[in-house]
């Protein structure tokens, strides 16, 4: 939830400087060992490829900012659902030791 | 020829180890368990004050998530302790009744 | 803290892209403006964005190195075109100087009004994003409940 946290202020950037010269779109590096970067302290940050450079040097694409914010919320969404339910199930455990 | 039937010797029934009554072993185990307990379920208290204290100064290295994560981990430890606390309670309650 | 951070550099975004947006409207507004307090018909104007380090209300003096990472936008600077004016040939008119001619605004309202879209469209997306984390941020207490 932490990475998709970050994912998501990355996104929040890449959209305010949609129409800065020379800026690059930024991502998490999801390549690397998904692993480490669960680990790691700060998240790789990567500039991201294969998108189209304006005249200006800036290559952020609306659309793909936009969709990265709606997956990044569905996902953070789903996370935390699932944590819910653990936590309730936790609880239930609990609960049924004390009339059992 | 069977040999004629012994006598029983004394040290036969003195030679038999009984388990002595005041034997420290089993009791100890049980407190170190409930200490260890009492100081994960103290831990996971701290931590989570830790937690918020950091997120309200200002700590840009927590996130609000794992707050309330931290949260809700000390109140799930402390309702399963103070479960296994009544449980042991009213069984050692049983117990003083049986022996009165 | 990296929602909240999120926050105010959408906020930048929005900030810099109204200033965007304005700019465009004067533009507009007085592309036919031949007379200007300055002399001289009306330049039209532009922002020049760059990034720039967002620091949230909430955060503290301390940051650790990652944060920087994340960055806003401002405008740096409002530039003025200077390039000449267009002149066209209408002797008739106040302004006309010896020759007849007239200076006009070097302005194309066709580019500008693109331009206010592609603005609004961008200060729209940052509106989206805000939301989008006011809804995670909620989320997140929701754990608690």
């Amino acid at each position: 939830m932490t990475l998709l946290s970050v994912r998501e202020r990355l996104v929040a950037s890449n959209i305010a400087n949609a129409d800065t010269p020379g800026f690059k779109t930024k991502d998490i590096d999801f390549q690397s060992d998904f692993e480490s970067a669960l680990e790691a302290a700060s998240p790789p940050v990567i500039e991201v490829e294969g998108l189209k450079i304006k005249n200006d040097g800036n290559n952020v694409n609306l659309d793909r900012e936009s969709r990265m914010l709606g997956e990044t919320n569905l996902r953070f969404n789903i996370a935390s659902q699932l944590v819910r339910s653990e936590i309730k199930s936790i609880r239930n455990a609990i609960d049924e030791g004390k009339n059992g | 020829m069977s040999s004629p039937i012994q006598p029983i010797q004394p040290g036969i029934v003195t030679n038999i180890a009984l388990p002595s009554l005041d034997s420290p072993e089993p009791s100890n185990e049980f407190r170190d368990l409930l200490s260890t307990s009492i100081a994960a379920v103290n831990q996971q208290q701290n931590d989570a004050q830790t937690a918020v204290n950091q997120f309200l100064s200002g700590d840009s290295s927590i996130e609000l998530h794992s707050v309330a994560l931290a949260g809700q981990r000390a109140d799930l430890s402390m309702d399963l302790f103070l479960q296994v606390r009544n449980k042991v309670l009213s069984a050692y309650q049983e117990i003083m009744k049986l022996q009165m | 803290m990296s929602l909240f951070s999120a926050i105010s550099v959408s906020a930048s975004g929005m900030d810099a892209q109204r200033t965007r947006a304005e700019l465009l409207v004067e533009n507009l507004a007085n592309s036919e403006t031949t007379r200007t307090p300055e002399g001289g018909p009306y330049r039209r104007k532009d922002a020049v964005f760059t990034t720039q380090s967002t620091s949230s209300p909430f955060q503290s003096v301390l940051q650790n190195q990652f944060q920087d990472q994340t960055t806003g936008v401002a405008v740096a600077e409002i530039t003025v075109d200077d390039s000449p004016p267009e002149l066209h040939y209408q002797p008739g008119h106040p302004d006309a100087d010896a020759n007849g001619n007239v200076a006009f605004p070097h302005i194309n309202p066709a580019e500008d009004m693109v331009d206010l879209m592609s603005a609004s469209h961008s200060y729209q997306a940052n509106v989206t994003a805000i939301s989008s984390v006011k809804d995670m941020i909620q989320r997140s207490l929701d754990i608690l409940r």
